[in-house]
């Protein structure tokens, strides 16, 4: 039985994945596309909120917000300059944009590389200090995460289900036809989605900063994470997004404390395995 | 009244041909070792790129080529380092090895469609690379292989020696993408390659016509498999090493950029465009002084092409839309793609 | 008569003008010949910050050494440049760096080489004979992959995993109540070198527990609960600066504050690791010391000493705050004077086989110590041993010496 330790570390990491791989399946259920560069909108808010915290001194749950929205706008930029115009309503549509998207990746690394330097950041800084639970500790860091993740994820459920806007998005994800009958732009909504899902991206990013370093190469792991998260839970599915970003979480913190650097055969292993047995994952609708 | 000689196919592939000429002759003006591998290792990342498009014709999407690559590399390097064969029957044995593998992964995994597909196929070459990296007795694991040159080819008096120079790489290389290509564009045009189109065109279609989808991409798998394989036995004796790290999901991505940046409406000319430009361009800019400028204005390149380049078309089209207007053609042009 | 008398002035000053401007040049103070040094380094990636950190460093020092007169072979005085080109951290990469640098730039010399592309380096500076002075590694240890006979123009001018030995010995030494050390690597740099290390640890009577991790991994809490539970209460990693700051920060935060945390690798500077780390995490982080003129066991030149210091100067000015990286010295500088020893002692800069030959067996005064290369008999190439493992540690945010353990030199 591994230590209260791991278990809490698996904690952490599905938060993280969670809110990616929800981010990620948001913008895929409306505009049908994997986004690759999601895992440089992590990068990118850890980058905000690091400077904006040292360099401005804006409070960090603030910076936080500001991140958000600075890097949501990014994405909403980049859709709208370049994914819409790479999409061809064709099976190559999503051949090009993967291949945009891809391209972004190398974008958005040497730009940071660039501007930020390739040196590791810290903001060990905020949230400083540890929770001391007997035989056990926990930093008020990694507290503040699952905090963040229960806040956002309760944000979202009321937004996706009672809200007018939340309506929008899913009648545009689920019927696209029917919601502009009723008047609903699903260009604008998918405007927003996106902007949504990258917002969501960078607050991950932004609230593991202190957990983690900061450097311009920390969005590539949790890119492929969310990626077979959402595989697991199943393309298109928000549940399976947060079950899958759960399950994703506990099972490599424990892989790795039993089979330590085998954890990454493990998880690859498995996810061949379920796409060949079940490629919907848990919760998508089957194929054809 | 039909015209005996098509003038407007027949200048333009007249000129290709002159086009390979520049490259042939090269090495009489210059033996300098840095410009010739350029050309090489982009002649071997076009073959990659090559195999990427045919299995695209089908219809299917592989983020594993680097992984063929790095098996055809490990087979001949195992072959020649750890079992002192020659190189020549490594080489090939490479390459037929990874025909075998791509067939049969290929038979389990092409079930699968799509994005589903692209994930295994990215995962099996993440597995791959692991499994280079832990079966330390045959691959030395993160070590790695050191390969030696290709022996010596007695030809009458002469002696076509590797270990000396890089100009018998240069036109090894040549012959091999000349061959490659040539295969390639035979395909391409045959029957089999039409029956590509039509799998990844409309594949409900094409099975009710009696089509067995599953036969024919698992054929297109392991063509571009074999080739590949041969590509990254090349590249494993060029560079005259071969680590778990060299070809992973980084080098994949770069197969896949330059193989669409060039334009997937042909077999040959698109890899080989996208591949020598893209890499050409890599070079350069890693030339720069600032770090970092180098990704950033690749990735811009490559958004570039996408945006400014008509739907669906990549480099290689340009050369076809130049050609159409030096011939007053209507700007009419049939992308003979996936539609 | 003023008419001549003028006239005449004219000539003799248009003579000399067209004398003084025509006139051969005297051989005044030969110009000194370049030697051309190329560096293939990481300069982009994610290693990239110890290729960069080390850049002005090289190049201010490679400026000192010419302005203290360069070096002398026969009657003519040389001084070096370096060219740096990024290998990115890859075979392919490496060996287009190569290229560029031989074929391009026209370098005669490869130095301060110490990213994963040793094979594919060598392959191309070996036909040309270029003598290529780098590291040892998993890929060059003897008996490995490296083979003496295939690349005759290679000098190991840094024993990495004879280094490592010698740090874990020095850790000993700083902390001889020690239980355990833990050595912490990345799954990339698995082989053969570390049964090297494990055989010398073994003879010492070092207590030792090994963990591998995944490229790119950021949590390791998995592998601090395997450590703590193999009872190490020292943990060294072996060359990983994000993930060894990573590594102190959640072991300090999962309550593991006793655990000593180290890499083997330079600080950059200590600031870095306080704001990664926080300033309680990061106090007692080890580091490798390269700081020649704290030593308290290895004799280091006084030129060479004030040479270093004065780098350090003009570079804290350049940068208008205090310049605090020492890591550089121990790498190209060393390189440096070795190769221009050898070739004081072949006296010929353009035989690369007679400065090979100098090389072998010798021994040399470098900016870390006295040095002594391995000869034919022993792993058949030079291996350079002397070297000093000196370890320094955080206290408040300056690095401060630690400990020393000099490698004996081979017969």
């Amino acid at each position: 039985m591994p230590p209260a330790g791991i278990w809490i570390d698996g904690l952490i990491q599905s938060c993280i994945y969670m809110t990616m791989a929800f981010g990620m399946v948001l913008v895929f259920s409306i505009l049908g596309i994997l986004n690759w560069t999601h895992g440089q909108f992590y990068m990118l808010g850890a980058f905000v909120v690091y400077y904006a915290f040292t360099a401005v001194g804006i409070p960090f749950p603030v910076a936080m917000l500001i991140a958000g929205v600075v890097v949501g706008g990014l994405g909403m930029l980049v859709e709208k300059l370049i994914i819409e115009r790479v999409n061809i309503p064709s099976a190559q549509g999503a051949l090009y944009v993967t291949v945009a998207t891809m391209a972004l990746i190398f974008f958005f690394e040497g730009a940071a590389s660039m501007l930020f330097g390739m040196q590791e950041k810290g903001l060990a800084m905020v949230f400083p200090g540890v929770l001391d639970l007997g035989s056990l500790s926990v930093s008020y860091q990694k507290i503040a995460v699952i905090i963040f993740t229960l806040i956002i994820m309760t944000a979202m459920y009321i937004m996706l289900n009672r809200t007018k806007v939340g309506l929008a998005i899913r009648a545009a994800a689920q019927e696209p036809d029917a919601a502009r009958l009723y008047g609903i732009s699903v260009k604008r909504t998918s405007l927003l989605v996106m902007g949504i899902g990258c917002a969501l991206a960078a607050m991950a990013g932004s609230i593991m900063a202190p957990v983690y370093a900061i450097n311009p190469f920390i969005g590539r792991i949790p890119m492929i994470m969310s990626l077979l998260a959402i595989i697991i839970g199943g393309l298109g599915s928000l549940t399976g997004a947060i079950v899958g970003g759960i399950i994703l979480g506990f099972v490599n913190s424990v892989v790795a404390y039993r089979l330590s650097y085998f954890s990454e055969v493990v998880l690859f292993a498995f996810v061949i395995v379920l796409l060949l047995v079940r490629p919907q994952g848990l919760f998508g609708t089957p194929l054809k | 009244m039909r015209r005996i000689f098509d003038y407007k196919t027949l200048i333009p592939r007249w000129i290709a041909v002159l086009l390979a000429v520049p490259f042939i002759i090269l090495p009489l003006f210059t033996t300098n070792l840095a410009t010739l591998s350029m050309i090489i290792l982009s002649g071997i990342w076009a073959i990659a790129a090559m195999g990427f498009t045919l299995i695209l014709r089908t219809g299917q999407f592989s983020l594993g080529q680097a992984a063929f690559m790095a098996i055809g590399g490990y087979t001949s390097a195992i072959l020649t380092v750890k079992l002192g064969w020659p190189f020549w029957p490594s080489f090939l044995l490479a390459g037929v090895v990874a025909g075998i593998i791509a067939m049969v992964i290929g038979s389990v995994v092409l079930r699968v469609g799509g994005v589903y597909f692209s994930i295994i196929t990215l995962a099996l070459g993440e597995v791959i690379r692991i499994v280079a990296m832990q079966w330390e007795p045959v691959t030395r694991g993160s070590r790695g292989l050191i390969t030696g040159p290709p022996d010596p080819i007695p030809l009458g008096v002469f002696e076509i020696n590797f270990a000396v120079s890089a100009v018998p790489y240069y036109y090894f290389m040549i012959v091999l993408v000349a061959v490659t290509g040539v295969i390639f564009w035979q395909i391409g045009r045959s029957r089999l390659g039409g029956t590509f189109f039509s799998i990844a065109a409309n594949p409900i279609l094409a099975e009710h016509q009696g089509i067995h989808l599953m036969k024919y991409r698992v054929i297109a798998f392991t063509i571009a498999g074999v080739f590949t394989g041969f590509a990254g036995s090349y590249y494993a004796h060029f560079l005259s090493t071969m680590t778990p790290y060299m070809l992973g999901l980084w080098e994949s991505i770069q197969i896949m950029i330059m193989s669409i940046v060039g334009g997937v409406s042909s077999l040959v000319g698109g890899p080989l465009a996208g591949a020598l430009v893209l890499y050409a361009l890599g070079i350069y800019l890693s030339r720069l002084p600032v770090y970092g400028i180098q990704q950033l204005l690749f990735g811009t390149a490559v958004v570039a092409v996408l945006l400014f380049m008509p739907k669906g078309t990549g480099l290689v089209d340009l050369w076809d839309k130049f050609w159409r207007k030096v011939f007053r053609e209507p700007e009419f042009y049939e992308i003979p793609s996936v539609e | 008569m003023k008419r001549w008398y003028n006239i005449a002035t004219m000539v003799v000053i248009t003579v000399m003008v067209l004398g003084v401007a025509w006139a051969p040049r005297p051989a005044h103070a030969e110009e000194p010949s370049i030697i051309k040094i190329g560096v293939p380094t990481a300069m982009s990636g994610p290693a990239a910050a110890w290729g960069q950190a080390g850049k002005a460093a090289y190049e201010t020092w490679v400026e000192v050494f010419n302005k203290a007169g360069g070096f002398r072979v026969g009657d003519k005085t040389y001084h070096f440049q370096v060219i740096h080109v990024d290998d990115k951290n890859s075979p392919e990469g490496g060996a287009a760096a190569a290229k560029q640098l031989i074929y391009g730039e026209k370098v005669k010399f490869l130095a301060g080489h110490w990213t994963w592309n040793f094979p594919a380096i060598a392959a191309v500076s070996n036909p040309a004979k270029v003598i290529f002075m780098t590291r040892t590694g998993n890929e060059a240890v003897p008996g490995g992959v490296y083979n003496p006979k295939k690349m005759p123009y290679v000098v190991f001018a840094n024993p990495s995993h004879e280094q490592f030995t010698s740090d874990c010995l020095a850790i000993t030494k700083a902390f001889p109540k020690y239980k355990k050390i833990g050595i912490l690597d990345c799954t990339l740099g698995k082989g053969i070198g570390w049964d090297y290390v494990d055989a010398a640890l073994d003879k010492e009577g070092v207590r030792y527990h090994h963990e591998w991790f995944p490229v790119g991994t950021q949590d390791f809490a998995p592998y601090i609960t395997r450590f703590a539970e193999a009872g190490c209460d020292i943990v060294y990693v072996a060359g990983w600066i994000g993930e060894a700051m990573a590594f102190a920060k959640q072991r300090w935060e999962m309550g593991y504050k006793d655990m000593r945390v180290g890499h083997s690798g330079p600080f950059i500077t200590p600031l870095a690791y306080l704001g990664v780390c926080g300033k309680e995490a990061a106090q007692g982080f080890i580091g490798q010391y390269w700081a020649c003129w704290d030593f308290k066991v290895t004799k280091v030149k006084r030129t060479y000493v004030k040479m270093c210091k004065e780098v350090m100067e003009i570079l804290s000015e350049k940068q208008g705050k205090p310049f605090v990286y020492t890591g550089w010295i121990g790498w190209l500088p060393s390189h440096l004077l070795i190769l221009s020893q050898a070739m004081e002692k072949a006296g010929t800069v353009d035989d690369p086989d007679a400065i090979m030959e100098a090389i072998r067996g010798g021994t040399f005064e470098t900016t870390t110590g006295t040095w002594t290369m391995s000869g034919a008999e022993t792993y058949g190439s030079p291996i350079v041993f002397g070297c000093p493992s000196a370890l320094s540690t955080i206290k408040g945010d300056k690095e401060v010496y630690l400990s020393e353990y000099p490698m004996k030199p081979l017969p």
